[in-house]
């Protein structure tokens, strides 16, 4: 690995902000590719976070400033990785269903599936259906993530998968879902294509459904 | 009585103390800077109103700027004492009574769990109307739970109106007090409804309210249409309200224990005013679930000892505004009624009994208050009398501190058979129900038993008790038709996804 690549790691381990796209920028001039700083030094970085997060070495603050590192040295790499026809994580709509004010769940699978590479475009929450379905056909999402932490409003969750149906967007999108009274069971039951218990969880199951994990 | 001393200071109680009066002083500007400068989101149209007739500056629309001088004057007109009154027994007297004032506490379970723990099999599962209906008779005959909120939510019901069920299957369980949730402003006005025909009318309401409403703002500093819709029907219809937050330090709140307190005092500040706008001496409880997000799990603590010291901190506040305080103890983030679950509950328990109340709820609480437990409610009983036996303090007087019977025994004598021991025994020493002080031989002879089996069986006893209904079936009639005209007027909304 290149010294420049292992630099990049380390910055975004560090969740340093500043100096990523710095890094990225240094690379670039360097002659590097594009797919390989953002292979070989960012995501080898964040593949590292992602190991100390589990092992209890580092906690979920240090582990959203990796995550924004990433998405600001993503913003310099992700115009070059499209018009190059290399192939992104994609994009994640993530919404709190409509009738529930709880966000703070769904805003760190959001940060979480950032540190992994996506493009994620938050809706915010109390979303009805048809926001949700406007906004995949606007933004043409891989995945849509909802939320829900009440019995109540977990049912949001069926209509906007049959609202998404409706639109005939059903096969455009992965939907996956979770909240603390959600569960595996209750995803298959409204056909959803994915359950995620927490956050990290959460980033795991986005990789899988755009098949890259 | 004989004058020996002057100037002698007297403990009735233990006391403890967080903050000095000058740190809660330096809190509570810091909120009237929040609300006055930073100001809170208000969603409810109609409530932005009411602020902005009155004085508050409003801004973007719904951005609330409330003024000093309102929060000053809205706590001369706030009731220092909140009464709620369970309903009546058979002889018509309503018995359980809560007077939520300074230095007063009540204990009482928590609400809402989308899971429980089955009595009968201890598995854990969705929970159902049968589930609330035991838990709700359970907490009847534990005498240290004051007040009951629905440990579980009705889920084998229908969804949209699940409130109207879960009270019905409360007011089956138990007489006490109760603490609802609603739906919405209908499912509040149906609850309503259903506690007057219970009652036998809605001048029995007048003279006491038979149940408090929960709500909450949304932490940082928003107010969400509903629950402010919720906020002003309490108001013009006499319901106490607990208007309380659940901010997450480092997450919803400021990462510091001092800042958590800033930001609930000024969310709970702003319903205190809005609330004495719409009606002077309407009933506000405040306080709540202050406690942080766990880094590394992202679960929101409900055992940790900063939610303990947080909630003991904030009551300090609610003493010094002169405000009642809802409290929380007796909940655990283990997974079981197990070693955890008892730790936690003991030192929250302890604490919250020590700072002095007043409405404390999430008694029965597990899984971070995601999953109800019966055995964790018996057991939480009994820290609670241990607590209470505590909280009575060494009274030092002529009679306690027996020089007579002292000088009669003698150096090398005994005091089993003394007129002050046999005065006192009964009294004096807490006597437990579950607590094991049995010798080794007698306990292997009863069965060799944990603590958690005879927990268990405890649970196991109350459910299967004769009990006769608290009320007769035309009365079970006219509220279960509440629920069903409720259920008509929602059915196109069901989807048929039931949970259960
Ligand atoms: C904080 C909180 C609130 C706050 C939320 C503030 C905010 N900004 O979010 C406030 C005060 C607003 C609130 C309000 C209410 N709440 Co609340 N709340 C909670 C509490 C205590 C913690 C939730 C939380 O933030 N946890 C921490 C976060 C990080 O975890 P999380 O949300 O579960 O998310 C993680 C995972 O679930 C997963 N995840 C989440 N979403 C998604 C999505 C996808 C796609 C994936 C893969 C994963 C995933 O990853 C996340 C990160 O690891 C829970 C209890 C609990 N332990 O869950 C009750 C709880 C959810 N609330 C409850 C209730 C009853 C209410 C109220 C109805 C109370 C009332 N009577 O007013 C209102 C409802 C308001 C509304 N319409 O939504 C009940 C739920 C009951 C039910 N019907 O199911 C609970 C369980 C508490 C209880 N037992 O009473 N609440």
């Amino acid at each position: 690995m290149s010294k420049i690549l292992e630099q990049l790691a380390t910055a975004i381990i560090e969740g340093d902000i500043d100096n990523t796209p710095k890094l990225v920028q240094k690379a670039l001039d360097e002659g590097l590719e594009p797919l390989s700083i953002l292979n070989d030094g960012m995501v080898m970085g964040m593949n590292e976070v992602g190991r100390r997060f589990k092992a209890g070495e580092m906690f979920v603050p240090e582990v959203l400033m990796s995550a924004e590192a990433m998405q600001a040295g993503l913003k310099i790499l992700r115009p070059l990785l499209v018009s190059s026809g290399a192939k992104l994580l994609g994009k994640v709509i993530m919404a709190t269903v409509q009738g529930d004010l709880h966000d703070i769940g769904k805003n760190l699978v959001g940060m979480m599936c950032e540190g992994a590479g996506f493009e994620v475009i938050d809706l915010g929450f109390d979303v009805p259906a048809e926001r949700i379905v406007q906004a995949v056909k606007e933004h043409k999402p891989d995945i849509v993530g909802l939320s829900a932490l009440l019995t109540t409003t977990m049912r949001q969750m069926a209509y906007t998968i049959k609202a998404l149906e409706e639109a005939g967007l059903r096969d455009k999108v992965k939907v996956m879902v979770g909240g603390a009274p959600v569960d595996a069971e209750f995803a298959k039951k409204i056909g959803a294509d994915g359950y995620g218990s927490n956050a990290a969880a959460g980033a795991e199951l986005a990789k899988k459904l755009v098949g890259a994990a | 009585m004989e004058v020996h001393k002057v100037n002698y200071e007297v403990n009735a109680t233990p006391t403890l103390q967080i903050l000095t009066e000058d740190e809660i002083e330096a809190i509570y500007f810091s909120s009237l800077r929040v609300l006055e400068e930073t100001g809170v989101r208000c969603y409810n149209p109609e409530g932005v109103d009411i602020l902005h007739a009155h004085g508050a500056h409003v801004e973007d629309k719904n951005l609330v700027k409330v003024p000093s001088w309102m929060v000053e004057r809205a706590r001369s007109t706030l009731p220092k004492k909140v009464t709620v009154v369970g309903m009546p027994d058979k002889d018509g007297k309503r018995k359980y009574r809560m007077d939520l004032v300074k230095n007063s506490a009540y204990w009482g379970t928590g609400s809402d769990t989308p899971y429980t723990i089955d009595p009968y099999t201890l598995k854990r599962r969705r929970s159902t109307y049968q589930d609330v209906k035991n838990l709700a008779i359970i907490a009847e005959a534990l005498p240290n739970i004051d007040f009951f909120m629905s440990l579980g939510i009705t889920q084998d019901t229908a969804v949209g109106t699940y409130d109207r069920w879960q009270y019905l299957a409360m007011l089956e369980g138990t007489n006490k007090p109760i603490n609802i949730t609603a739906v919405d402003v209908e499912g509040l006005r149906d609850q309503l409804e259903m506690a007057y025909i219970r009652l036998g009318g809605k001048e029995e309401w007048k003279k006491a309210p038979a149940f408090s409403l929960y709500i909450e703002p949304v932490s940082p500093l928003s107010h969400d249409p509903i629950v402010i819709g919720k906020l002003l029907f309490c108001c013009d219809n006499d319901i106490p309200f607990v208007y309380t937050p659940c901010p997450q330090a480092g997450a919803t709140a400021p990462c510091t224990l001092a800042g958590v307190l800033v930001q609930a005092l000024t969310e709970s500040l702003f319903g205190i005013v809005l609330s004495q706008l719409r009606k002077p001496g309407a009933q506000v409880i405040i306080g709540g679930l202050l406690s942080q997000m766990d880094m590394q799990t992202t679960v929101m603590a409900y055992g940790s000892p900063e939610m303990a010291l947080l909630s003991a901190a904030y009551t300090d506040i609610t003493k010094w505004l002169m405000v009642p305080m809802y409290n929380t103890s007796g909940c655990s983030d283990a997974k079981m009624f197990d070693e955890q679950a008892a730790m936690e509950a003991t030192l929250n328990t302890f604490i919250a009994g020590l700072i002095g109340g007043n409405m404390i709820h999430d008694v029965g609480y597990i899984e971070s208050g995601l999953t109800s437990s019966p055995d964790m409610l018996v057991a939480c009983d009994e820290i609670i009398g241990m607590v209470k036996r505590f909280l009575q303090g060494i009274p030092v007087t002529r009679e306690t501190v027996p020089l007579e019977t002292i000088d009669q025994v003698g150096p090398g004598g005994h005091y089993l058979g003394t007129d002050h021991t046999l005065r006192h025994f009964k009294t004096e020493f807490w006597k437990p129900v579950l607590m094991d002080r049995l010798d080794w031989d007698r306990w292997v002879k009863a069965g060799s038993k944990p603590m958690r089996e005879r927990v268990h069986q405890r649970v196991l006893e109350i459910l299967q008790a004769e009990r006769e209904p608290l009320f007769d079936e035309k009365m079970y009639k006219e509220l279960r038709r509440i629920c069903e005209l409720a259920d008509e007027r929602h059915k196109g909304e069901e989807m048929g996804i039931g949970i259960v």
